[in-house]
């Protein structure tokens, strides 16, 4: 449609109009809702539930696609941040051990038998507060943080935390293992109600302050000191990033494990599509994510009924090969 | 027409003869015509001596078998998750089920060692093999290949006599049960192996004890051995019994069972698991306890 074309950047990038590009995502959300909720390894006949049936689209599968797309929006929010924050594009929540450090708290909480969702969640978002801050401070040195120390401190703080993971899980003996590695490839049919409350509560928090720190990002997208010098406290919208982002991934990771790519792959996207005004980025990433995750759940679901794939080999086949493909195209 | 042969084509034939007497002569010598030929449970085949003096297992169900047929004094190696009987704790440790050290199994020089597909060291079995270890895989799928591992482990252990009077006798302890059920009701039977539903499908030979306790595997058409079933289907089972391995985190049925038959019958039984995830002589114990519970 050429009336969608707005701007065209120097490289020849088409910039779709953030509203058309909105009604797309909207549509596309909807149609991945609708197919999430028709499909599933037991067949529902709409027009007349049984009770069973009922009980299994209001009681299992609706409240799984809900988990689904918070768990979506929260993993491209804390992408979308961070690669924000850090200008650079490859940052995300992997790459800086803020998963890990999820993953290992909600390991630490299990080992501990602390088995509630408070206690996995707090652990969760714990591990990941941890693993941001080491890297936050491994990071600072007398001139300033630079972005290759910051990806350097994460990459470093990432291998030791899943090195921790892997001792631990080798040390549960075998049948933990099992349900333990289908885990941590990400899996939404473990979470609890509370766990799913969680999510909602942090996304939705965590997208408003996200929000509210939009402007500031994009002047920190110029540099660090124009930003200073347009009077953005650089620390604190730092800070406040930071811990967002953790606690948006260590809610997602509390209930349903590590799901990859997300945050990678959603946040580049959206750029692609609307460039890089995080006014924009940030809610239309929030909305992405949720479509990936959602049709990406849908699949492990559907393929191999009445078994189930780990949502995060899906999100990682459909991920791996798109993120490639966007990489050759910038 | 009659043949003739030139010279050469003679002396060519000489040589062939000479060959394959020569091969014969060697053959019997380097087997010293004490070597036995058993094809194990993938179909490989696995040339055992006469007399087999140092055995390595690397699996607790086939420790549990060599102790029943009393050939422990030639165990020199098991995992560290051997622990029955009590007298398997004392034998040399060799690593677990997961990650056996292959050094160590090397140096205790073992004329054969067990593996289990139960605990999946194919890689490792490879790597055992040519390390020149013989290796004997069993791969359990139901009662019968169980008792037929008792029968060829008692065979390659110079213990026959005691291996199939064992099996012998548990297939008395089977046939008990199978009459004792066989006219009672068979109730719909879901195990939880962890409370993330993962369960026992269609290779797993505990979908057969459930079948011979006079029970209907709820999973028995699901593929594998331990699918991860989804929670709608779960929940669409309804199981009239559902038995608990009593493992960690795995002290409750799954949530979607709360309003099926058997939590609101009250039928949800816990079963040792080790008892009955080891496919060893232990397991008609397990046979025993299901067939009372789902009938209870």
């Amino acid at each position: 449609m050429k009336s969608a074309i707005e701007t065209k950047d120097r490289r020849g990038t088409f910039y779709l109009k953030p509203s058309k590009f909105g009604l797309v995502l909207i549509v596309a959300f909807m149609l991945s809702v609708i197919f999430a909720v028709f499909l599933g390894s037991e067949k529902l006949h709409f027009s007349h539930l049984t009770p069973l049936q009922k009980q299994i689209l209001f009681e299992i599968r609706i409240p799984r696609v809900l988990l689904g797309i918070f768990v979506g929006a929260s993993l491209a929010l804390s992408g979308a941040g961070l690669q924000a924050l850090l200008r650079n594009p490859l940052a995300e929540p992997y790459l800086l051990g803020v998963s890990s450090g999820a993953a290992l708290g909600t390991i630490i909480s299990f080992a501990l038998s602390f088995n509630s969702d408070i206690s996995r969640s707090l652990f969760a978002f714990l591990g990941a507060s941890l693993a941001t801050f080491s890297v936050y401070n491994m990071a600072k040195s007398k001139t300033g943080m630079s972005i290759e120390r910051l990806a350097l401190s994460g990459i470093i703080v990432t291998t030791l935390l899943s090195s921790i993971i892997v001792l631990l899980t080798s040390l549960l003996d075998s049948t933990k293992l099992r349900s333990f590695t289908f885990w941590l490839l990400g899996d939404l049919s473990q979470a609890t109600r509370h766990a799913f409350l969680f999510v909602l509560i942090v996304c939705s928090i965590g997208l408003l302050v996200l929000l509210s720190q939009a402007r500031a990002l994009n002047l920190m997208m110029i540099g660090e000191k124009d930003a200073f010098d347009f009077g953005v406290e650089v620390a604190r919208v730092k800070l406040l990033v930071f811990i967002t982002s953790s606690a948006l991934v260590g809610v997602s990771v509390a209930a349903s494990g590590s799901i990859g790519y997300v945050g990678l792959v959603v946040p580049h996207l959206v750029r692609l599509v609307v460039g890089s005004d995080n006014r924009y980025v940030l809610p239309f990433s929030a909305l992405t994510g949720a479509i990936f995750v959602v049709f990406a759940d849908t699949l492990a679901r559907i393929l191999i009924p009445p078994r189930e794939l780990p949502v995060g080999a899906i999100t990682a086949i459909i991920g791996a090969p798109m993120f490639i493909y966007l990489l050759k195209r910038t | 027409m009659r043949a003739t042969f030139s010279l050469k084509e003679k002396r060519f034939f000489l040589l062939i003869f000479c060959i394959a007497l020569l091969q014969a002569c060697f053959d019997r010598t380097s087997s010293d015509g004490e070597s036995r030929n058993f094809i194990d449970d993938l179909g490989r085949p696995v040339s055992v001596p006469r007399k087999v003096e140092r055995v390595v297992s690397l699996a607790p169900s086939l420790t549990e078998i060599i102790f029943a047929i009393n050939a422990e004094d030639k165990l020199v190696g098991v995992t560290t998750f051997c622990d029955f009987p009590e007298e398997a704790k004392k034998i040399e440790k060799v690593g677990d089920t997961i990650r056996p050290n292959m050094e160590k199994i090397i140096a205790l020089k073992p004329d054969i060692v067990f593996v289990s597909t139960a605990s999946q060291l194919e890689g490792f079995t490879k790597s055992l093999e040519q390390n020149g270890v013989r290796v004997y895989v069993t791969h359990p799928r139901n009662l019968e290949s169980i008792f037929h591992n008792i029968e060829v482990i008692g065979e390659i252990l110079d213990r026959s006599d005691q291996a199939n009077q064992l099996v012998m006798k548990l297939k008395e302890r089977v046939s008990t049960v199978e009459n004792k059920t066989k006219l009672l009701p068979k109730p719909k039977v879901f195990v939880q192996i962890d409370k993330s539903l993962f369960t026992v499908g269609r290779d797993s030979f505990i979908t057969d004890l459930i079948v011979k306790a006079g029970g209907v595997s709820v999973t028995a058409n699901v593929d594998s051995a331990y699918p991860k079933l989804s929670k709608e289907t779960a929940l669409a089972l309804n199981p009239d019994v559902i038995i608990l391995t009593d493992s960690y985190d795995n002290d409750e049925p799954n949530e979607v069972f709360i309003n099926s038959e058997a939590v609101r019958k009250g039928r949800v039984f816990k079963i040792n698991s080790d008892v009955l995830s080891r496919p060893g002589p232990r397991i008609v114990d397990a046979l025993e306890q299901l067939a009372e519970v789902i009938h209870k």
